[in-house]
């Protein structure tokens, strides 16, 4: 796989998350006034509310795969801000993973917050490129700076925005797994308890 | 069926639609990409980088100095000469050669260079620059990876019509010249003394500043 072709899936997937947060949105927005959308959002929240947290390790780890192979495969060195984004995603693969897996939802607010932060980091990465004086003045750093712009598909999809659509779809699907009722988690399941 | 069953197989079913998704997009991927792979061959067939020479009594000049931090020791240096050629294979000198200049360095993928040079481009065709003063670039710092390559075709495209040097893949003409970031200037007189220097983006009155500092020789105020 070229590192064109490599990038070009990235930027899909990044756009398929962004349709998918959007979608979301208006359905959760629209069902406040519509009854049709309020029954459609009921739907979709009954269908993936189970699934979602496993969805967001999924999206998560498709972050990290991604991630490593542009710094690894594509030798596209990561920035300071690329880093602190990777910071935040990283962890976000083993602590979803283990909520998915164990069912301990109440390690889901903190991977929230982790989200929360990568995807402020990457508006500030995206501003940055798109306003380069706000990182350095005039004049570039030979070496790595953030504005440098390595990948850009459909005008806009940039390495920070791939990163953002992730942390967004990752934040949409913890919002649709709903919040934790139980402060000490279900490790135990509901209709086992005695 | 239980309703257990039925939330199992509706959760088969939403992680089963995702793969497929994301399978899906992979092929689309494969297949558009295939395509613009073939363009960009056919696009690059000219040297972006190539050796350099450089020679000179009092090369390489000293880094630039942050702004504020006193005066620029390489004012009244000679500059070093650089041999090279262009991306063409022609070749170009950059030296004291008895004519006064203003020497820009640039990279492709910087966005201050990107949103500079084609300031220039344009403040060139209504004050072309005087028949005393000769305008020089230097293309340095290239990497394919960066993005906005190759560097010929992206001169081309703003209208560069300077001549320019194509730094070698080490970027030996920038260190002899004491590049600090990009964009870089360095005017020089008529005797190849550095009369001025400066890093960063510049308003085009700074830049027509910079054309008389090299033609009249007279350091500018700081």
């Amino acid at each position: 796989m070229t590192t064109d072709t490599a990038t070009l899936f990235f930027a899909l997937l990044a756009v398929l998350a962004e349709v998918l947060v959007v979608s979301a949105l208006v359905l959760a927005l629209g069902a406040r006034w519509s009854e049709p959308m309020a029954r459609a959002w009921a739907r979709v929240r009954a269908e993936v509310a189970p699934q979602a947290t496993g969805l967001a390790a999924a999206v998560a780890a498709v972050c990290t795969a991604g991630s490593l192979y542009l710094s690894e495969g594509a030798h596209f060195t990561p920035c300071r801000l690329c880093m602190l984004q990777r910071f935040a995603m990283y962890p976000l693969v083993v602590l979803l993973g283990v909520a998915a897996v164990t069912g301990w939802d109440h390690i889901r607010p903190a991977a929230a917050a982790l989200a929360t932060v990568g995807a402020l980091t990457s508006v500030a990465h995206l501003l940055i490129e798109r306003y380069p004086s706000l990182e350095s003045s005039t004049s570039c750093d030979p070496d790595n700076p953030c504005s440098l712009i390595w990948v850009e598909r459909f005008g806009y999809v940039t390495i920070p925005a791939m990163a953002l659509s992730g942390f967004l779809l990752i934040l949409t699907l913890l919002a649709i797994a709903g919040p934790v009722d139980d402060p000490v988690g279900r490790s135990i399941p509901a209709q086992e308890a005695p | 069926m239980t309703s257990a069953a039925k939330s199992t197989g509706k959760g088969s079913v939403i992680w089963i639609a995702g793969v497929v998704l994301v399978v899906l997009i992979g092929v689309v991927a494969v297949v558009a990409a295939r395509g613009s792979n073939k363009d960009a061959k056919e696009k690059v067939d000219t040297k972006q980088t190539a050796p350099v020479t450089i020679s000179g009594a009092d090369a390489p000049l000293p880094a630039l100095p942050e702004p504020g931090t006193g005066a620029d020791p390489a004012v009244g240096l000679t500059i070093p000469t650089a041999d090279g050629t262009s991306f063409d294979g022609e070749k170009v000198s950059i030296g004291p050669d008895g004519t006064a200049k203003v020497i820009i360095f640039a990279a492709h993928w910087c966005p201050h260079c990107q949103r500079e040079l084609p300031l220039i481009a344009e403040h060139l065709k209504a004050s072309p620059m005087p028949d005393d003063v000769d305008l020089l670039t230097v293309s340095t710092a290239v990497v394919k990876e960066r993005g906005n390559y190759p560097p010929s075709s992206w001169f081309e495209e703003i209208g560069w019509t300077a001549p320019v040097l194509a730094d070698s893949d080490t970027g030996e003409t920038a260190a002899a010249f004491g590049l600090p970031g990009f964009p870089y200037f360095v005017a020089v007189d008529a005797d190849g003394k550095v009369v001025a220097r400066t890093s960063g983006e510049i308003s085009m009155d700074q830049f027509d500043q910079l054309v008389d500092a090299a033609r009249t020789g007279e350091v500018p105020a700081a």
